[in-house]
């Protein structure tokens, strides 16, 4: 796969709305104002534009034919996912793929999203994809209460804590760091300094997670445009491309807001370090893990940062609780993680937010989040997907 | 239309398909079944209609032993469902069975503070609605 993918495509422009809660903008107003500032920032138009790769429809988003109609495009390429924040990853994926294989000469990517208006949607009676049969695809469980995407990460974390003895405050690094990083990013929600005893006093929502461990509801839009890197050198002095990519993993020994081998569901119990086969994403790109000068991840929920570090063999089973403290994952730090303040401190974008941040790490446009001399950066997920971006 | 006068049961119920009626049916004669391959002789949850180990098709609905032990747990604090309010804070478990297979359920007779990684539990059938049966799980003896 490697020479059919390897910085053969690029994201040649980002766009962002305004973030916040409560917006009175519609997701079309609001993902309007991230396409088009995405096409300035590439300098295209949106005639340029043939593909879609919409990683959240109705009713949270846009529909990509409604996009189509409402913004006069005329497109021949569409992806279009589930109502599930996992999807980033494929969404951007299917954007790649469509312009490597010339189903498309520029996919734009467009989340624009409402939470907040929608919130019933979020583990409340609205969220029909949490009734399914024998089970949510987060573990929810209606019938006996289970039925918010935070059930499932908390209980993946306390049999993390029982097999581990990781803690509550070990965990509370991970929100106290992505605060620090939000309250240097003017586009970021929650700014607020927050410290340690700041987390541990935060109520108990889903016992293990605390208040502060589960992400924001907001509202907000962001766009990335894909093409191909010989297009993209045309109209960017310095391309971001998409250097590699590896697939969601499913399967009996998977669950989405578990390490494998933790005994989550189905799951047999036998943690193990990082497979091969699970490092597809760095020989894809034909680089080494500790090429990474920054990781960027799903942070729905706080355990999942952890589930992240030990997926991709930054850290072995059951040690990731330990190895972020002192600092590792802040800026500054051997290998800063979302550092706009990703899901639960900048805002949640379903992800888009930090890939954007990722594409200004490494045009060295970041600002006061900038990490110094950022070169190659990998969005990973604790579901196993990822994507290597390099400049 | 006519209405009842009773209160509604105002929880989610589970659907009920093809792929798991067996299992309800199970529930209201007092059993907990669940998909047994006969070819390979292991238990396999959620149902469908083959073995997910050996991918043989000749699947039985069988009896387990309803013992398990809490593979992991949490404690509800926040009401997402309004049914569910005057509950809070409950707890919901996933208890894997002696057959192996593991199950979402709550333990009826324990506390937030007395659930733990381990504990030994049976399963219990609980009669929601008069169509309606539903597995729980009180601690073993």
């Amino acid at each position: 796969m490697s020479e059919i993918i390897r910085d053969k495509t690029a994201i040649a422009g980002i766009g962002v709305s305004k973030f916040g809660r409560g917006l009175e903008e519609s997701q079309l107003e609001l993902g309007l104002v991230a396409f088009k500032e995405a096409l300035d920032d590439a300098g295209l138009t949106r005639e340029d534009v043939d593909g879609l790769s919409i990683h959240m429809g109705w009713p949270l988003g846009v529909d990509y034919d409604r996009i189509a109609e409402v913004f006069g495009l005329d497109i021949r390429y569409v992806n279009q996912s589930w109502l599930h924040g996992r999807f980033v990853t494929n969404a951007l994926q299917h954007a790649a793929l469509a312009v490597a294989s010339g189903m498309a000469d520029c996919v734009a990517c467009i989340t624009a999203i409402s939470f907040t208006r929608l919130r019933g949607f979020l583990g409340g009676p609205e969220d029909q994809e949490g009734t399914r049969e024998e089970g949510g695809t987060h573990g929810e469980a209606p019938a006996y209460g289970l039925t918010a995407p935070a059930s499932g990460a908390a209980m993946a974390m306390q049999r993390y804590m029982a097999q581990y003895g990781a803690t509550s405050e070990q965990l509370g690094e991970v929100a106290v760091t992505f605060r620090r990083h939000a309250a240097r990013n003017s586009r970021a929600v929650m700014r607020t300094p927050m410290s340690l005893s700041d987390h541990q006093a935060s109520r108990m929502v889903v016992d293990p997670l605390r208040l502060y461990d589960c992400c924001l509801i907001t509202d907000g839009a962001a766009c990335v445009l894909v093409t191909s890197t010989e297009r993209a050198r045309d109209i960017n002095i310095r391309p971001v491309t998409i250097a590699g990519m590896q697939g969601i993993r499913s399967g009996r020994e998977e669950f989405i807001f578990s390490p494998r081998g933790l005994g989550l569901n189905q799951q047999t119990i036998n943690p193990q370090p990082a497979r091969e086969r699970d490092l597809e994403v760095y020989r894809s790109a034909g680089i080494d893990r500790d090429d990474v000068d920054g990781l960027y991840t799903y942070d729905a929920f706080s355990p999942l940062v952890l589930f992240t570090l030990e997926r991709f063999g930054f850290a072995g089973p059951g040690e990731a609780a330990a190895w972020i403290q002192g600092g590792r994952i802040g800026l500054g730090g051997e290998l800063p993680m979302n550092t706009s303040g990703g899901l639960l401190s900048e805002a949640h974008v379903a992800g888009w937010n930090s890939i954007t941040e990722m594409v200004r790490q490494l045009r060295g446009t970041a600002g006061d989040t900038q990490i110094r001399g950022a070169s190659v950066l990998q969005w990973g997920t604790a579901w196993g997907d990822s994507i290597i971006l390099r400049n | 239309m006519t209405e009842t006068t009773d209160t509604p049961y105002a929880k989610p119920l589970p659907r009920i398909t093809a792929d798991n009626a067996p299992f309800f049916d199970g529930l209201k004669r007092g059993e907990l079944r669940l998909p047994r391959c006969d070819d390979c002789g292991r238990f396999h949850y959620p149902p469908g209609p083959v073995c997910p180990y050996c991918f043989s098709e000749a699947v039985e609905w069988t009896p387990t032993t309803g013992h398990g032990t809490v593979s992991s747990w949490v404690v509800v604090h926040k009401a997402w469902f309004p049914a569910f309010e005057a509950e809070i804070p409950y707890n919901v478990v996933q208890v894997e069975l002696d057959e192996g297979p593991r199950l979402t359920a709550n333990v009826i007779d324990a506390a937030p503070d007395e659930l733990s990684v381990g504990m030994k539990v049976v399963a219990v059938v609980d009669t929601v609605t008069p169509e309606q049966y539903l597995l729980r799980f009180r601690r073993a003896k």
